[in-house]
């Protein structure tokens, strides 16, 4: 048995299927692409998916995998990714098809654009980058739980759009098992505190590194 | 990338891939390269109307002209709706955002009373005025199909066009005349002129609709040479000459419906006499099994589907369904696709029917007897005996089936309170079934559901004379049902008479009824049809407030020779039918199935000779 990754990209109306939604997707593409994934067995078969660090409804994303298993020893990579970007909905596009060299569970960190398309966001920046402390909210399975997120990002450096109608600016933060920490604390800790509000703000993952750093893709 | 205001609007709702498009199977064109523009409007919820088959074919038959391009819309729930509102966001078809304003022809499918002010809500979000005589030359050509058009009175003065009966043919012709019109710059009177000439096109402004004193309508005539004085629904004579769809637009967010479906066959040789779909597609046409076998794989093929469901009004009446299903088995296994067969029989429910659709997973098993008493049964003409649904259910329980799901109505004509005893009554015979099977599973109880729904009498049906039970009555009933059930083993549901009071009014109303849905839509109803956003009181306050009686529409007993507001549309079936058809059931007398006798209802006529090959019995039963 061979497993395969699938890199895929996430965007426009593909940003607002869910991962639930997201699985659908995936195991009617598969099917219709006619290659030979490999089915569970037991009472209810169905194609064998991993997702890696699913999304939250509405972001996007340019760095998501699929792992999926074949029976075919060598499969043919180039062939299942001509096969794979015939079937996918729009806002899915296959980057990459490829053996897994990294477990999954190796990823540790995320990069995410964040783009404001209101003025006021350059303000309200300024007003993070001068706290000495952020603490934001986070729910988890176990409850809520504080986060410090200076600790996480000191400061944010930003850039103005062209026409200084926004603000964009790069975060790198920690997507392990056992730490994820998505970028909308940050946005939902800028509404609260700041009142720019977090619907302003499209967020786009960028990459993925591994827990010592190295890009993971 | 979304404009910013629907980006906004997409931020702020619970299910935003309701209304972002772009599912496997949508078509996307260039719209400098389109002759005609058609907006597909869904009066319901994402969910509910990509479920809907009619929509799947139509879709398929426009999109296959190069230069048409036809879209979908659907009614936005409540969220969204608000959004619409606060961000002036107008309606859009989810393929292009386009604003349905623009489009050439709006068209909304009629699948159900209840959902006649989410039209209105759609035309308003859209900012389309409602009553077509307020709409010039440069607003879409407003339109409508499906089954309610069949009396679609109460929404005839904000409609353009309607069109009665099958569109697979019918559609294109309407919108060739749209593309003709638009080519020659003709006015939109000259274009309903020549669209009334064509099958089943029905142009509500060419009929004057004139009353008695009493309420009741006096004559409906027409007031254009171009309309004919009844329209006669379009149809297919030959089921064969249009292959089913063999690609659906897939939901990415989900579906009630979420599966393929194959139509194996038209129309319903039962002749129910409650049953509105029964009359209206007349008469039963087939589909050949090589077709629908090649029709379905393909269709399986193309959409990634894992579930294949042969749907119909009554499949297990298809002549050729065992050798179809023989057919499917052949590769379906493979495909890892499951067949299910929703609408199934009593009586002609067979072992190996079971085991040729369940291979995959044992569900529920869904019975329909309608009735709880053989008289009752009889005067509807649902055709089943106690004998046949005690077969039906040993079987069922003896290929390990531990659930039946049994549909009854109440409120039916001649129904006493000896017949409501008798659903319980059936349904705990049923129970005693099961534990009387031997081989019954050890540990396991039975679960036997029965869903009771009130009676709605509909038009062109034999029961469009009948009153419709009153809500008090119906309340009785539904308690002495309860009071009637002694096992914890059969559970009961039932429904707040108040929706189907609604849909009586509206089912049998007349064009008197449009002020009312216009205001009751300003007073904030719309998905009627949700039991979270029924608002009854504010429907009643409306009716009282215009001077409308729903008594006189719901509770009054129709004449056999009373004028009804839908006696200028013809589905092929007579007055004279129908007249018969009902004093048969006051008598309590049944008429048998149309393909092992014709009872000369009259629809013969739409395929030019008779229905069936009466030399031999195609009704398929078992044994």
């Amino acid at each position: 048995m061979t497993t395969v990754r699938i890199w895929f990209t996430k965007q426009n109306e593909a940003a607002y299927i869910s991962l639930l939604d997201l699985q659908r997707v995936m195991g009617r593409s598969l099917k219709r692409s006619g290659l030979p994934v490999w089915y569970t067995l037991g009472f209810n078969p169905h194609i064998y998916m991993t997702f890696a660090c699913p999304l939250p409804l509405g972001q996007e994303s340019l760095v998501e995998s699929v792992d999926v298993k074949t029976e075919q020893e060598a499969p043919d990579l180039a062939a299942w990714k001509t096969a794979l970007a015939r079937v996918m909905p729009a806002g899915i596009e296959i980057k990459k098809v490829d053996l897994p060299q990294k477990k999954a569970e190796e990823i540790g960190f995320a990069e995410y654009l964040v783009r404001y398309d209101t003025p006021a966001a350059a303000a309200a920046l300024e007003g993070y980058n001068a706290l000495a402390s952020a603490p934001a909210e986070k729910k988890s399975k176990r409850g809520m739980r504080s986060i410090e997120l200076k600790e996480h990002l000191p400061r944010i450096d930003y850039h103005i759009a062209e026409g200084g109608e926004g603000a964009a600016f790069s975060v790198r933060l920690p997507a392990s098992e056992t730490l994820n920490l998505n970028p909308a604390l940050l946005t939902g800790f800028l509404q609260q505190r700041f009142g720019l509000p977090a619907q302003a703000a499209g967020i786009l993952r960028t990459a993925l590194y591994a827990k010592d750093g190295a890009p993971f893709l | 990338m979304f404009d910013p205001k629907l980006k906004e609007a997409l931020a702020h709702v619970q299910k935003p891939g309701r209304y972002t498009g772009g599912e496997p199977g949508s078509v996307y064109k260039n719209p400098a390269k389109t002759d005609l523009r058609f907006a597909f409007c869904f009066p319901d919820t994402y969910e509910v109307g990509m479920s809907f088959l009619g929509m799947k074919i139509l879709y398929e038959l426009l999109n296959a002209r190069p230069n048409w391009w036809c879209e979908r819309a659907f009614m936005p729930w409540l969220d969204m709706k608000e959004q619409h509102e606060r961000l002036g966001l107008p309606l859009y078809t989810l393929e292009s955002k386009t604003p349905l304003a623009a489009f050439d022809v709006v068209g909304f499918t009629l699948q159900y009373e209840l959902s006649y002010t989410n039209i209105l809500a759609m035309l308003d979000l859209a900012g389309i005025p409602f009553y077509a005589k307020d709409r010039d030359e440069h607003w879409p050509l407003i339109v409508a199909g499906g089954p309610c058009v069949c009396n679609a009175e109460p929404l005839a003065d904000f409609f353009d066009m309607m069109m009665l009966g099958e569109g697979e043919e019918q559609l294109p012709w309407v919108c060739q005349e749209v593309e003709r019109a638009k080519k020659e710059g003709i006015s939109k009177r000259e274009l309903l002129r020549r669209i009334a000439r064509l099958p089943g096109c029905y142009v509500p402004s060419f009929y004057d609709v004139s009353y008695l004193p009493d309420g009741r309508v006096a004559a409906i005539c027409p007031n254009d040479e171009a309309a004919p004085a009844r329209v006669t629904k379009a149809i297919l004579t030959d089921m064969d000459s249009f292959a089913p769809p063999t690609n659906f637009v897939v939901p990415m967010v989900g579906a009630v419906h979420d599966r393929a479906q194959i139509e194996v066959l038209r129309g319903c040789v039962r002749g129910c006499r409650f049953c509105q779909a029964g009359f209206l597609y007349r008469p039963m046409r087939q589909r050949s099994a090589r077709l629908l076998n090649d029709a379905a794989r393909q269709l399986c093929a193309n959409t990634g589907y894992e579930e294949v469901s042969l749907t119909s009004l009554s499949t297990s009446d298809h002549a050729g369904l065992e050798t179809l299903l023989d057919e499917m088995d052949g590769w379906t296994q493979a495909e890892h696709v499951s067949i299910s067969l929703p609408s199934l029989r009593i009586d002609n429910f067979s072992e190996s029917l079971i085991e040729k659709t369940n291979r995959v997973r044992k569900s529920g098993l869904t019975f329909a007897p309608e009735a709880g008493t053989q008289r009752l049964r009889d005067v509807i003409n649902k055709n089943i005996t106690w004998e046949e649904i005690e077969k039906s259910c040993k079987i069922a329980f003896a290929a390990g089936y531990t659930s039946v799901k049994l549909y009854f109505m109440m409120g039916l004509p001649t129904e006493t309170l000896e017949d409501i005893e008798g659903i319980a009554n059936t349904a705990q015979r049923i129970v005693d079934l099961y534990y009387a099977n031997p081989a019954k599973p050890k540990g396991k109880g039975v679960q036997v559901t029965i869903s009771v729904a009130c009676f709605v009498p509909k038009p062109h049906t034999p029961f469009q004379f009948v009153p419709q039970d009153t809500r008090e009555s119906l309340q009785k009933k539904q308690q002495h049902l309860l009071h009637s059930v002694h096992s914890r083993k059969i559970k009961v549901n039932y429904h707040d008479s108040a929706t189907s009071y609604l849909e009586a009014v509206f089912a049998k109303g007349d064009r008197r009824l449009a002020p009312a849905l216009v205001e009751a839509y300003r007073r904030g109803c719309f998905f009627d049809g949700w039991d979270e956003c029924l608002r009854y009181d504010v429907w009643c306050s409306v009716f009282a407030d215009l001077g409308l009686d729903m008594a006189f529409y719901a509770n009054r007993p129709l004449a056999l020779d009373e004028v009804t507001p839908w006696s200028h549309l013809d589905y092929g079936v007579s007055q004279e039918f129908l007249v018969r058809e009902y004093q048969k059931a006051l008598a309590g007398a049944t008429t048998p199935p149309c393909s092992r006798q014709c009872s000369g209802c009259g629809a013969n006529h739409l395929l030019g000779g008779p229905c069936f090959d009466y030399g031999t019995d195609l009704v398929y039963k078992t044994e």
